[in-house]
């Protein structure tokens, strides 16, 4: 289509022009529309956008899960060190998931099994993937629980005995044991509060130094794409609008909504200063507007906006953006 | 300052040696906490070593079998502590031989019950769509045949032994725990865990055993506890109506069958195996509250 980078060797996730929808007894939700993302090896991407956006459904692309059977994978490809995701078998799945891909999930309260020793879940992987015995296993677990700032001696315990950021620090050393090329980050710290998600970023960021891994990293909070991020894409109802390297989204916008979310963040130079909401609400996925989804909320809307979808224009090597405002040249008109 | 170095080092020995302690011990210590249940244990085992050990309390075929017709209908007294029946056999020595038969196919049937059904029902739950609709339209249609019924009909079609006893309420409660643990795999598989175990690339087979069964396991065990109960009481049924344990041997259900022509004027005959189905089923039913309750770590401290 219109990605004008091509396949560059080395790039452990390609998505290519994916489009996922759900579909019921009498309508269809859109869910994923012609998503392309690129992530190259080491690095980290920003997957940022409101609730029901797409996010968690791309990432779950990843490792082919979208909850079947009314998840369907309509069109697109997802390529993992050039290998199509979605044309394995089963069995090649499960050889993937947890080995290559690994995902730290939303909620470290319900993703850890309560009648399982911490342990022993860490060890599960090892056990499948490495294929050693239990013990050596629990002994890499063990390692692994240090690893994330857990005393080994723990490993025995059951997750009720922890808190919850040390549940999610138990979580990323499930998804870390193997060592996967591509970690996949959903939320990881919208459970906790705020002086845990700081210490998590901490450790992922570290972890992710260490093992050289990629990153994928889902959000809503832009604090947390500022942290950790080298590249972002912003979602807007299953459509990736903007796309950048952290400093093209954040000191160079430029699409209404990308604008719009840094417009509701507080600002602690500027205390008096109101909040800006982006007016209306997230459109009804099932029946997505005409041409731009964001038209109906977006104050720069223009009458090509309601008729044709735009498409994406480069605006600079590594920025593009999904916008009528913009010709292909680097014109600010925000 | 010794002093508090000594203080935080065997502080520390106190809480490695309370981490240590396994899970069972934890199980347990819950357990003994519901008096309930711990009385619901006792009575129970009191009844399986009574069970165990019945030929060396009443000798089996000299009181519980040998008719003794000048002894009939004799009430409760210092010989036979609770009387003896309409043909002079000894009650108390009947109740203690019944309660084996009553254990064993009670037990049995259900493990019989749960490993079928609990098969059919987790596959089912699991997988749910057209595998979970074919499973359970079946286990529906046996679900509409009371369960009584469905045993008599085995029974008679096969003749009444043990076996055939075991086997056929054992059938007659399979669609019972398909339903049961279908329902329990249907929460747990919903939950992000599931999903976690998934995306490590752990198989459907890793998945149902390790992941979700054992998160079933209340529910379960509540569901054995109470259909060994019922088991027991469906076995006394089946006697009670002459389908199930024949004439001579002594099972609480014949014996509640061949007292209730006494019942106006010696009411004891029937009383006793009667108590002894209720206690028995009283117990089983206490435990397993007990043990759903301990086994279910979210409901600890």
């Amino acid at each position: 289509m219109d990605i004008k980078k091509v396949n560059i060797e080395g790039n452990t996730l390609e998505i290519r022009n994916l489009v996922i929808e759900y579909v019921s007894d009498d309508e269809v939700v859109k869910a994923v529309n012609n998503v392309n993302i690129i992530i190259g090896s080491g690095k980290t991407l920003g997957l940022v956008g409101e609730t029901g956006a797409g996010k968690t459904t791309t990432a779950l692309s990843i490792l082919n899960l979208v909850p079947g059977p009314q998840g369907k994978i309509v069109s697109g490809e997802v390529l993992l060190e050039g290998k199509n995701v979605l044309t394995m078998s089963e069995h090649e799945l499960e050889e993937l998931r947890g080995d290559k891909v690994a995902m730290i999930f939303q909620d470290p309260m319900t993703s850890l099994n309560p009648v399982l020793t911490v342990g022993d879940q860490i060890a599960e992987g090892l056990e499948i993937h490495r294929k050693i015995s239990k013990k050596e296993a629990l002994k890499q677990a063990k390692e692994m629980l240090e690893l994330v700032g857990i005393p080994a001696d723990r490993a025995g315990e059951y997750p009720y005995q922890f808190s919850g950021g040390m549940k999610q620090r138990v979580v990323i050393a499930i998804a870390l044991a193997c060592s996967p090329d591509l970690l996949i980050a959903d939320e990881p710290t919208t459970a906790l509060d705020v002086t845990i998600q700081a210490q998590v970023l901490l450790l992922i960021n570290k972890l992710k130094k260490k093992y050289h891994m990629s990153m994928l990293m889902i959000t809503h909070d832009l604090g947390i794409v500022a942290e950790v991020c080298d590249e972002v894409s912003v979602v807007y109802a299953g459509h990736i609008i903007e796309h950048g390297t952290l400093e093209d989204i954040f000191d160079n916008l430029r699409h209404p909504y990308t604008k719009g979310l840094f417009d509701a963040l507080p600002n602690i130079e500027a205390r008096r200063s109101e909040l800006k909401p982006i007016k209306g609400l997230m459109p009804d996925p099932t029946n997505l507007p005409s041409g731009c989804p964001f038209h109906p909320r977006c104050d720069y809307v223009m009458d090509v906006c309601t008729k044709v979808l735009p498409e994406n224009k480069w605006l600079s090597d590594t920025h593009r953006v999904q916008c009528h405002l913009y010709k292909d040249t680097n014109n600010s008109m925000l | 300052m010794e002093d508090t170095a000594k203080k935080i080092t065997t502080k520390k020995e106190f809480f490695k040696q309370y981490k240590k302690k396994s899970r069972l011990q934890e199980i347990w210590k819950m357990f003994l906490k519901n008096k309930l249940a711990v009385i619901g244990l006792i009575i129970f085992i009191i009844i399986v070593l009574v069970a165990i050990t019945a030929p060396l309390i009443a000798n089996y075929d000299n009181e519980a079998i040998k008719i003794n017709v000048p002894n009939r209908l004799k009430s409760p007294n210092s010989e036979h502590i609770l009387g003896t029946d309409e043909l002079g056999r000894d009650i108390f020595a009947r109740i203690v031989h019944g309660s084996r038969i009553s254990l064993i196919v009670g037990l049995s049937s259900v493990a019989v019950a749960l490993f079928i059904g609990g098969a059919f029902g987790a596959i089912a739950g699991f997988f749910g769509g057209t595998v979970d609709n074919i499973i359970m339209r079946c286990m529906d249609v046996f679900l509409c045949l009371p369960d009584v019924l469905l045993a008599l009909a085995i029974l008679a079609a096969f003749g009444t032994n043990l076996v055939n006893m075991t086997i056929a309420i054992g059938l007659s409660f399979t669609p019972k725990f398909s339903r049961v643990v279908r329902s329990a795999v249907m929460t747990v598989r919903g939950i992000e865990y599931v999903e976690a175990a998934r995306a490590i690339g752990a198989t459907n087979v890793q998945i149902i055993t390790k992941h979700i069964l054992i998160n079933c396991i209340g529910p379960i065990i509540v569901q054995v506890t109470l259909y060994v109960a019922s088991a027991i009481l469906t076995i006394s049924s089946l006697s009670f109506i002459g389908l199930g344990i024949q004439a001579p041997i002594p099972e609480w259900g014949n014996m509640l069958a061949s007292g209730r022509a006494f019942m106006r004027d010696h009411a004891y005959i029937v009383m006793a195996p009667g108590l002894a189905i209720f206690i028995t089923i009283l117990s089983l039913n206490l435990l397993g509250d007990g043990l759903r309750d301990a086994l279910d770590p979210r409901l600890k401290q």
